[in-house]
């Protein structure tokens, strides 16, 4: 029953995760048009509204099953595909959905068409998540789109305008955007600052490190310490510890001919000590396993060392 | 006759000896030195014989578009490369390093974290010295890590940022880790005095399984969590440490520390070796690398002792850190720990150092994965 208790939330959180792992989240509504006198035209040669999905993550999302709507009160408006082995957007590109209200023309056509003052929708593959959405202003001119450019550094934030001359299924942003090295050949050419900063890091992360284990340390020893060092020195021989004295008394008996079986009491001692533990736990019968390797594979059988000078 | 006479010509053509140039011999040679170096005198034989057969392997002449060079797309030896161009081997490899660590000495003296940091700045001054030789902040910052004495981390980060010299700087970074022993001895006897290097530390103390499981968990949560772009190398080192330490994954842990390390180091430094062919790696660039290598791993290892001899002013005698484990801050591990044990022992022959400076060295690989993320972070 407690393992039940234990488990149930821990299957729940794995199946909430299991949905972020698909990336959804990381999909924007990027770029949309209302009204498309001289724009795009899509396989049948007609002229209608667009909508575009960008990716922003750096890895493939697969949107099939998800939803796009303009009508907050039905985010269930139209199905995208999930048998449509093409509904999915490769890292940082996007995708263009025509809102020609004909879906029956394929799944890049919605079954609604768009006009100015229109929020569009991007909804998850549960029907009620919004993942994200844009709202074409209702004084765009034709042929104008409402679009979110991606901005800053990382080129991940998006910041929502409009444009005179949109780009359906390409990249919104500068395509021209320096990489993080040329920015700090320009801003840090000596390499001063990031070099202050990369110290202090490392310095900081291995000292709160050098910190956090001193506690543990301390907390170890109140913990255990005090007791057992009493109960060690009672009983020093049972413990097995491995002092000075303990070592030297192994290493004094393994220069006396004991024979083998005593070998193989010291050698299985020693093996218990230093946790390798290859031998059976059975009272009074000593058996110790052969190595894991087979003949075949020992490397012993294939190599051999050659004799040193 | 006259056609066995024109097949025997187009069969000269294919031949190594007709396509054969000068510098190719020469990589050759260099391959052959490496290989002589690695059975000889046993300096790193593990990544050197791969490497230098590599080598010959990759500088081999031949007819292009045969499809069988590292470079051609598609070939066997392109198919094995992808794992240092894509950086799927040094993670692989990290897991294997968790795996056979014990961080016990670290944990036991976790002052000696900051001996790890300290070496760090070997990165960072090959960083500032590459700039103002005018390589490119990417490419100054995949050089600058040799200087962690760390070949996986540096294969990592120069194909996340500078591609197109990882040739050189993976095979710096090996080579320079096979001569721990040769750079950084004459620097620490330099730095130091004979009171200083027979100074005795402490004893550590024992460390119990809940710490040593407690330590993958924390260490990797709060390393990730300051510098995330460190998340391959830092993840499967730590991942590798707790499938060591957990007792219970015993048989995981024994494949990660022996064939997986083994098959990954092999195809690593087969791989590494060969992408040195001679047209993309004879050149003044890479002269360049190999001295801005040499004075990385130079100022790590000043940088490790002069922080200890410094931080020595603040200390209480009986508390007091040998400067000869200074150098182990670099995650050359174990070599530059056991460098700190000969030397000691050198002067005081009863001065086992090996223990302290596994501290030291352990945290020089937890330090280079994160100088590393955090180049990678500002500079991919």
């Amino acid at each position: 029953m407690k393992r039940t208790i234990i488990f149930i939330p821990v299957l729940l959180l794995s199946a909430c995760l299991s949905l972020q792992g698909q990336n959804l989240s990381d999909l924007r509504v990027s770029e949309v048009v209302a009204t498309n006198e001289n724009g795009l035209q899509d396989e049948f040669g007609e002229r209608n509204g667009w909508i575009e999905i960008f990716n922003t993550s750096s890895g493939t999302v697969r949107f099939g099953g998800c939803y796009l709507t303009d009508d907050p009160s039905d985010l269930k408006k139209y199905h995208i595909p999930t048998t449509d082995r093409n509904t999915s957007v490769g890292p940082r590109q996007s995708v263009v959905f025509h809102a020609s209200g004909k879906s029956f023309q394929g799944s890049f056509h919605t079954n609604f068409k768009i006009a100015n003052g229109s929020t569009v929708y991007l909804v998850s593959n549960d029907g009620k998540t919004v993942i994200d959405s844009l709202t074409v202003p209702s004084d765009l001119p034709a042929d104008w789109s409402a679009v979110k450019i991606p901005v800053g550094v990382k080129q991940i934030d998006m910041e929502t305008g409009t444009s005179q001359s949109p780009t359906p299924g390409s990249y919104n942003g500068d395509v021209d955007a320096k990489t993080n090295s040329e920015i700090m050949k320009e801003k840090d050419p000596h390499g001063l600052v990031l070099t202050l900063i990369a110290v202090f890091v490392v310095f900081l992360s291995l000292f709160i490190l050098s910190i956090i284990f001193r506690l543990v340390g301390k907390l170890s020893m109140k913990a255990v310490g005090k007791p057992k060092e009493k109960k060690v020195r009672k009983s020093k021989a049972k413990a097995g510890e491995m002092t000075p004295e303990v070592a030297a008394a192994i290493s004094m008996a393994l220069r006396e001919e004991f024979g083998g079986e005593v070998y193989a009491a010291i050698a299985m001692a020693l093996d218990e000590y230093l946790g390798t533990s290859t031998h059976d736990l059975e009272s009074y019968i000593i058996t110790i396993r052969p190595s894991a390797a087979s003949q075949w594979a020992d490397k012993s059988q294939n190599f051999r060392r050659l004799p040193r000078r | 006759m006259s056609t066995v006479i024109e097949s025997l010509k187009q069969f000269w053509y294919f031949t190594g000896f007709a396509n054969a140039s000068w510098q190719n011999l020469v990589m050759i040679l260099i391959g052959i030195l490496f290989i002589y170096i690695a059975i000889k005198k046993e300096w790193e034989p593990l990544l050197l014989v791969p490497i230098g057969f590599g080598m010959i392997v990759g500088n081999i002449p031949m007819f292009p578009g045969l499809n069988i060079g590292i470079y051609e797309d598609g070939s066997v030896l392109n198919i094995l490369y992808q794992g240092v161009k894509q950086g799927w081997y040094p993670p692989l490899i990290f897991l294997g390093i968790g795996a056979m660590t014990d961080f016990s000495a670290l944990i036991s003296q976790p002052r000696l974290l900051l001996i790890g940091a300290a070496a760090q700045t070997g990165i960072f001054g090959a960083y500032l010295i590459a700039l103002a030789l005018g390589f490119d902040p990417n490419q100054a910052g995949a050089i600058g890590i040799i200087g962690g004495a760390d070949g996986p981390t540096a294969i990592f980060l120069s194909s996340k940022l500078a591609p197109e010299l990882m040739g050189a700087i993976a095979v710096s970074a090996y080579s320079y880790m096979a001569l721990v022993p040769v750079i950084q001895r004459p620097i620490m006897l330099a730095l130091t005095t004979k009171k200083e290097r027979l100074i005795r530390m402490p004893a550590p103390r024992q460390v119990s399984q809940k710490e040593k499981i407690i330590f993958p968990v924390v260490g990797f949560l709060l390393t990730a969590f300051i510098v995330p772009s460190g998340l391959p190398l830092l993840g499967m080192l730590f991942f590798g440490n707790l499938l060591k330490e957990s007792g219970v994954t015993r048989r995981l842990a024994e494949t990660a520390r022996g064939p997986l390390i083994d098959v990954v180091t092999t195809l690593i430094g087969l791989t590494v070796g060969a992408s040195t062919q001679a047209d993309k790696f004879l050149s003044l660039t890479s002269v360049k690398i190999f001295a801005l290598g040499l004075t990385s791993f130079i100022i790590a290892t000043t940088c490790g002792v002069l922080f200890v001899k410094l931080w020595n002013l603040f200390l209480k005698d009986g508390r007091k850190i040998n400067p000869l484990i200074g150098n182990a801050g670099v995650s050359a591990v174990p070599d530059s720990a056991r460098v700190s044990e000969t030397v000691g022992r050198e002067f005081d022959p009863g001065n086992h150092l090996l223990m302290h400076a596994m501290g030291p060295n352990v945290a020089g690989v937890i330090g280079s994965a994160v100088a590393a993320g955090i180049l990678l972070g500002f500079l991919s």
